[in-house]
């Protein structure tokens, strides 16, 4: 324990590696929270320069990778509110056109039929979590995007465990709800 | 546990809540089996949707370097403050310093010229009349003088 909170520490204390390690999944939880590769680049980018500068206050209670998350929780956070472009509301409004992410599909030799029915569950999902709150979108990103469970989630967002389940419950059926429609 | 798992249950379910009973009933239950797999793949597929999209829009910046913190503007103005506070007597012995050499230099060109006076073997009102008398001895001999001593006389 303590050995991995040193290594937490000394991680933190080399920029460069800090970066190396953590930079892909912060990204893309910015990037799955924003919808914006640029304002997700900022946001990452910020993210690891306050942990940098802050990395005296971590003291190994949570893993790095969790309080990086709760950096860049806060930081999406103000970046939404700042911004009222907001591409999530834009997105809740319109039931915008998923070009970008939300018509992808792997190609596994899957059937044309399978392959539409695939894109429209994806749609939906889509389509849904543009609808959440935006704490329900955070801990249903870090818990379906990134894996955290839910221990992890309540360290990186500042909530208890009993408010991420219920985030994450509303958030579950406000996905089933939408795939219901789209089927 | 012979009832369908409620809509409810299966979000339970996918939040990692379940009862052995509901774990036993979805084994079961194609109908509920059915729908939590359909729930497990499209998540699935949303994940890999969004870690699709990332991965091809990453890329890992060059060497972040952290720049100097700026100071806060109420430290910057302080500190603007203490400096002015400093140069004020630096800027006023400057002044006395200059002016004390004015009059030093002053005091010595008064002094020279005081020297120069001294130093005169007749004051400056009296030369002229010391150039008519240098004339006319210049002009005449010696009896010339010898005449008028005798009329002194």
């Amino acid at each position: 324990m303590i050995a991995a909170v040193e290594r937490s520490a000394s991680q933190i204390d080399d920029l460069d590696t800090l970066v190396r390690l953590h930079w892909p999944r912060v990204f893309r939880f910015a990037l799955a929270s924003l919808r914006d590769p640029d304002a997700a680049g900022s946001v990452a980018q910020d993210c690891f320069l306050r942990a940098y500068r802050s990395r005296e206050r971590f003291r190994g209670e949570c893993s790095t990778q969790a309080w990086l998350m709760r950096i860049a929780v806060n930081l999406i956070r103000d970046y939404a509110r700042n911004r009222r472009l907001q591409f999530w509301k834009r997105a809740r409004a319109s039931a915008v056109d998923l070009e970008a992410a939300g018509q992808w599909v792997p190609d596994g030799g899957a059937s044309p039929e399978r392959g539409a029915l695939a894109k429209e569950q994806l749609a939906a999902v889509w389509n849904a979590a543009a609808g959440l709150s935006e704490r329900q979108r955070t801990v249903f990103l870090l818990r379906f995007v990134e894996d955290m469970d839910l221990l992890e989630i309540a360290a990186a967002t500042g909530m208890k465990e009993g408010t991420v389940k219920a985030h994450l419950f509303r958030a579950l059926q406000a996905v089933r709800e939408r795939m219901g429609r789209s089927q | 546990m012979s009832q369908h798992l409620s809509s409810g249950e299966i979000s339970q379910w996918m939040i990692g809540e379940r009862t052995p009973q509901q774990e036993q009933h979805v084994r079961q239950c194609s109908e509920c089996g059915a729908e939590v797999a359909r729930m497990e793949a499209a998540l699935g597929l949303f994940r890999d949707s969004v870690r699709h999209w990332s991965d091809g829009q990453v890329r890992v910046p060059r060497p972040l370097t952290p720049e100097p913190r700026p100071l806060p503007v109420r430290w910057a103005l302080v500190a603007a403050a203490l400096l002015v506070l400093a140069a004020i007597p630096i800027y006023r012995n400057a002044q006395d310093r200059q002016r004390q050499a004015e009059i030093a230099r002053a005091d010595a060109l008064l002094l020279e010229q005081v020297d120069a006076e001294v130093s005169r073997a007749i004051p400056r009102p009296m030369e002229p009349l010391v150039k008519l008398v240098s004339w006319d001895f210049s002009s005449t001999d010696g009896s010339d003088e010898k005449t008028r001593n005798e009329e002194i006389r």
